[in-house]
């Protein structure tokens, strides 16, 4: 099975671990204490094709292009949280971008194939528990190639 | 008028309060580190919200007024905190006869 979706999501948790200063990197957990902190948590993202308009004799299996928009939440609690959220930030989307396993072997950007990675926007929740406690939202997007036949 | 502070305050800080410094003034406080459950987009971070209780009377007092209550550091319980903000308690005899709320953050030990 070749599920680009699932590599995609599997690898970005790898990618999130890597980030210095990180402590665990998860999938879709929604339930974390602060003992977990710093986080980075891997949501997995809406899909979407531009199918809905095809009505050619194209057989219903062919290769179709799909894009899915995953999250990754940072969360961390610091007195100086904007500043820490903002060192994560960077790391994270330079790291996703640049991976080589994602770039080349999964989503095939550039001259691997016609696949794409793209950092959308962030957005960042402020909020006091035991200590100032933040959390950063990066938004992504992956363009990827869809192939019902390997799946 | 009752007497809020002899008839309410004063016992119940005397049973469950428990002694505290502010600033390194010798106060009583009522721990009221609670549970709190942070949203952080899908997630949800379970922490705590620090906080104390104390009486004003006994605060102003020592001299303490609500100009020193910001940045204060409270130590009781074995732990030390930093005053984020606070809410007053009034009492029937008044605000300045009644509790307020310390908001807390954590410092040393905390």
């Amino acid at each position: 099975m070749a599920d680009v979706r699932e590599n995609i999501l599997a690898r970005l948790v790898a990618v999130a671990a890597s980030i210095p200063g990180i402590k665990s990197a998860q999938r879709d957990n929604v339930d974390i204490t602060e003992e977990h902190l710093p986080v980075a948590m891997v949501f997995d993202g809406d899909e979407e094709t531009n199918d809905a308009g095809d009505q050619s004799m194209r057989p219903a299996h062919r290769p179709t292009v799909v894009q899915m928009t995953p999250e990754i939440t940072i969360i961390d609690m610091a007195d100086l949280i904007g500043p820490a959220l903002n060192i994560y930030r960077a790391e994270l989307i330079k790291r996703v971008t640049t991976d080589t396993e994602l770039n080349e072997q999964i989503v095939k950007t550039g001259r691997h194939g016609n696949g794409a990675i793209r950092y959308l926007g962030c957005d960042v929740g402020i909020a006091w528990v035991r200590e100032r406690h933040g959390a950063l939202h990066a938004r992504f997007l992956f363009k990827y190639v869809l192939k019902p036949d390997e799946l | 008028m009752f007497d809020y502070s002899a008839l309410l305050y004063d016992p119940i800080y005397d049973a469950i309060g428990v002694p505290a410094t502010l600033d390194g003034a010798s106060i009583t406080v009522i721990d009221n580190t609670r549970a709190k459950v942070q949203p952080a987009g899908s997630t949800e971070l379970h922490s705590v919200g620090p906080g104390a209780f104390a009486r004003i009377p006994e605060l102003a007092a020592l001299g303490i007024t609500r100009a020193d209550y910001l940045d204060a550091v409270l130590t009781f319980n074995g732990r030390t905190w930093t005053v984020t903000n606070y809410d007053f308690r009034g009492s029937p005899n008044g605000e300045d006869l009644g509790e307020v709320q310390f908001f807390l953050k954590a410092s040393s030990g905390g």
